[in-house]
């Protein structure tokens, strides 16, 4: 029970990698906070999949672009738990991974990586700048943001996505390098294609295929696959590891 | 593992009766054996010093005793010598310190009395050192000596280590028999320099001796305090002025009771790049002997207007601390010493409830605590262990009233300040009672020469014989060679 009386705050968690990283802090005897931005029932399902796997949960509604509403999350989190151990930044914003018609740059306009900056970028940005004043009274936590691999390796050309996880590595290692000094870590946790989930539903068979051969351990990766690097992430196992970007994908990238 | 205390010339281990101490920390224990004189013993030994001084100890040239004094000095410092691997492997044991402090402290308190350093001792009191060994002319005509006690009775007190070394050797140096009176805290190193100094030169050895009573034993006590002509004691007021109180009225009594240092920084300190640096030396001094020493801070007072604020700096402060705690762990802690520690934190805790400007570091089962408060409070001891407490000021003006009231209780103050506001405080601070100024992350290392609660080390021991200009010319006239 690795998280026995710590608090966590997973964003975007009712569906695909955010609900199974919320289960797994559960499981490890957490108490989780589920955020989600408009569905209730998938992550009320979530709520009661962290009960029934051995720790607390809370469903907690917030747009994590919107710093007002971030917020009043924080505030009630403090209310409710009066400490926050630990925060994954996992929502983004919507993205359909279709390699077969995907928008090649000459017909990306910059309004695609603005919502996709904002998606990854600024809500990371203000759920950190709410969040600190909580971590930074104790001394302590841990910031784990979800990137991908294909900043490392862009398989595909997926521009404004990639664009914007890029951005929020080198976000995260200046936060690192600002709130080591206070006790606070930060890492990025960078999957590679991670099958089934809402957005890579679609990806077909021969994409699949196609990484599988060039990846060391010959699958694809499941939401649970990237559960234990994050929490591994969060907890004191990786207490002196911070502004790391820690790929998730069979060993198709290595760095 | 047994270790035995003291040093008894002329006694044999047989003749004394040894009572046992137990010491355990870091999954390692230690029994000390510690004399326990009878008071024909303790008598005898008190002659036995004061004879073998006067005959031996005040002929030397002080040229000499503080070569001696400089190669037992040697012999400690040198990693592979018996002795300090000794040292170095039961201190920790019986002071609770971690290994890494009990061995960088060791070296680098004991840097301060190899024989320059000594030489600065001896300067800061004497204009000319040779005082010490024969009349010397006065400025105002005639000719002055000094000499030092027959019989010199140190009392120390608490665990720091080797910190009875200080006034031993400022003892020896004025040429005293000395009788030192170890602590049970940290029972071991003066009889280890003691039986150093006896193995190079056998004839000193013979000219002091180092012993032990149990604390508050009234009746060794009063034995010792009436075979002594000078007095130098350690401890909280109480015990010296009980102590005072038996001594005799025509020895001299010099006491260094407890005191609480602090640390003040001003906001040129506090820019984003430096502050980080001083933070950390802010953290050694706290975690150098657990706050234990009379030099060590137990407040901070920090001014705003800088890039970094007092609440900020504590966080910085907080976070060394636990830094430290990885590297230089706190020893387990007693039951009445942690409960001390969390009776600290917790009623800082209740007042942060109703006081916006009051925040609590950390977590309560941190082996450290860092307080910060908004508004002026007045200078007071922390729980120790690690436990300080951060004052916002708004200026470094405003730290003087804040400590003056205590000024009995006065002694270290770490500044970091430009050089013009560095001046300007210490003016106000030394009114105030404060008598050592220093840098942050030395406050546990005061120089060689450092006047000890702002008295002379060695001046403070010696009386002087003046030949008045008047015998010397009246001399002239008894001279057969006078025409």
């Amino acid at each position: 029970m690795k998280f026995r009386d710590r608090t966590i705050l997973v964003t975007g968690a009712s569906r695909g990698i955010g609900a199974a990283i919320a289960k797994a802090f559960a499981a490890e005897g957490g108490l989780v906070f589920v955020n989600y931005r408009s569905s209730e029932a998938a992550a009320e399902a979530v709520v009661e999949a962290c009960r029934a796997a051995g720790g607390q949960a809370v469903a907690i509604a917030a747009d994590v672009t919107d710093p007002e509403a971030v917020e009043a999350m924080v505030a009630r989190i403090a209310e409710e738990a009066g400490r926050l151990d630990v925060v994954v930044n996992n929502a983004f914003a919507p993205y359909v991974f279709d390699p077969d018609n995907r928008v090649r740059f000459w017909e990306t306009p910059w309004a695609s990586y603005q919502a996709q900056i904002d998606g990854a970028l600024k809500a990371t940005y203000t759920v950190c700048q709410a969040v600190l004043p909580l971590m930074r009274q104790r001394g302590r936590g841990a910031i784990v943001n979800m990137a991908t691999d294909l900043v490392a390796r862009p398989s595909i050309a997926y521009h404004d996505y990639t664009t914007a996880k890029a951005a929020l590595i080198g976000f995260s290692r200046n936060l690192a390098t600002e709130l080591g000094p206070l006790g606070i870590r930060v890492n990025c946790v960078a999957p590679g294609l991670v099958w089934p989930t809402d957005a890579s539903r679609g990806t077909r068979e021969a994409v699949k295929d196609m990484l599988i051969a060039q990846t060391p351990l010959g699958r694809i990766a499941t939401p649970d696959d990237v559960t234990g690097p994050v929490l591994f992430l969060a907890s004191d196992w990786s207490g002196f590891v911070t502004g790391q970007t820690l790929h998730v994908d069979g060993g198709l990238v290595m760095a | 593992m047994i270790e035995r205390a003291g040093h008894l010339p002329a006694l044999a281990v047989g003749e004394v009766e040894w009572r046992e101490l137990d010491f355990a920390a870091w999954g390692e224990s230690v029994q000390v054996s510690v004399p326990v004189l009878g008071a024909a013993q303790a008598r005898a030994l008190a002659e036995h010093v004061r004879e073998n001084a006067r005959a031996y100890l005040k002929t030397l040239p002080v040229a000499q005793i503080v070569a001696t004094i400089d190669k037992a000095i040697a012999r400690l410092l040198d990693r592979d010598d018996p002795w300090r691997r000794k040292a170095d492997a039961i201190l920790p044991i019986v002071t609770g310190y971690d290994r890494e402090t009990v061995r960088l402290g060791l070296s680098g308190y004991l840097r301060t009395f190899r024989a320059p350093q000594l030489q600065r001792f001896l300067a800061e009191d004497f204009a000319h050192p040779g005082i010490l060994d024969a009349f010397q002319p006065a400025m105002k005509g005639g000719f002055t000596r000094a000499y030092g006690p027959e019989l010199l009775l140190h009392i120390w007190a608490g665990n720091v280590p080797g910190l009875s070394l200080w006034s031993l050797i400022s003892g020896l140096l004025v040429k005293a028999g000395t009788i030192g009176k170890v602590a049970s805290g940290e029972p071991l190193l003066a009889g280890w320099f003691a039986q150093i100094l006896a193995e190079i030169d056998p004839k000193l050895g013979e000219c002091l001796a180092i012993v032990w009573w149990q604390g508050g034993d009234v009746e060794s006590e009063g034995i010792w305090l009436a075979e002594a002509d000078t007095i130098v004691a350690y401890g909280g007021n109480e015990a010296l002025t009980a102590i005072r109180d038996r001594a005799p009225v025509t020895a001299r009594f010099l006491p260094h009771g407890h005191k609480i240092g602090f640390g003040a920084i001003s906001a040129a300190a506090l820019d984003t790049r430096r502050a980080g640096p001083l933070a950390r030396l802010v953290a050694h001094d706290v975690i150098r002997y657990e706050q234990q020493g009379c030099y060590s801070p137990q407040m901070l007072f920090v001014a705003r207007g800088g890039r970094v604020s007092p609440r900020e700096f504590a966080e910085l402060v907080s976070q060394e601390l636990a830094r430290f705690a990885h590297t230089h762990p706190r020893r387990a802690l007693s039951v009445a010493e942690a409960s001390g520690v969390s009776a600290w934190r917790s009623t800082e805790e209740m007042r942060a409830f109703d006081a916006p400007g009051r925040v609590v570091l950390g977590d309560a089962g941190d082996p450290w605590s860092v307080v910060c408060v908004e508004t002026a409070e007045a200078l007071a001891p922390s729980a120790l262990y690690r436990t300080l407490k951060v004052v916002a000021v708004d200026s470094l003006d405003d730290v003087v009233p804040l400590v003056a009231p205590f000024r009995p209780f006065l002694q270290s103050a770490a500044v970091a300040a430009p050089p013009r506001e560095l001046f300007a405080i210490a003016e106000r601070l030394g009114a105030a009672g404060v008598t050592r100024i220093c840098a942050f992350g030395q406050m546990t290392a005061p120089e060689a020469g450092w006047h000890n609660d702002g008295r002379f080390n060695l001046l403070d021991l010696v009386t002087i014989t003046e030949i008045e200009s008047t015998a010397e010319h009246a001399a002239d006239g008894f001279a057969g060679y006078v025409d």
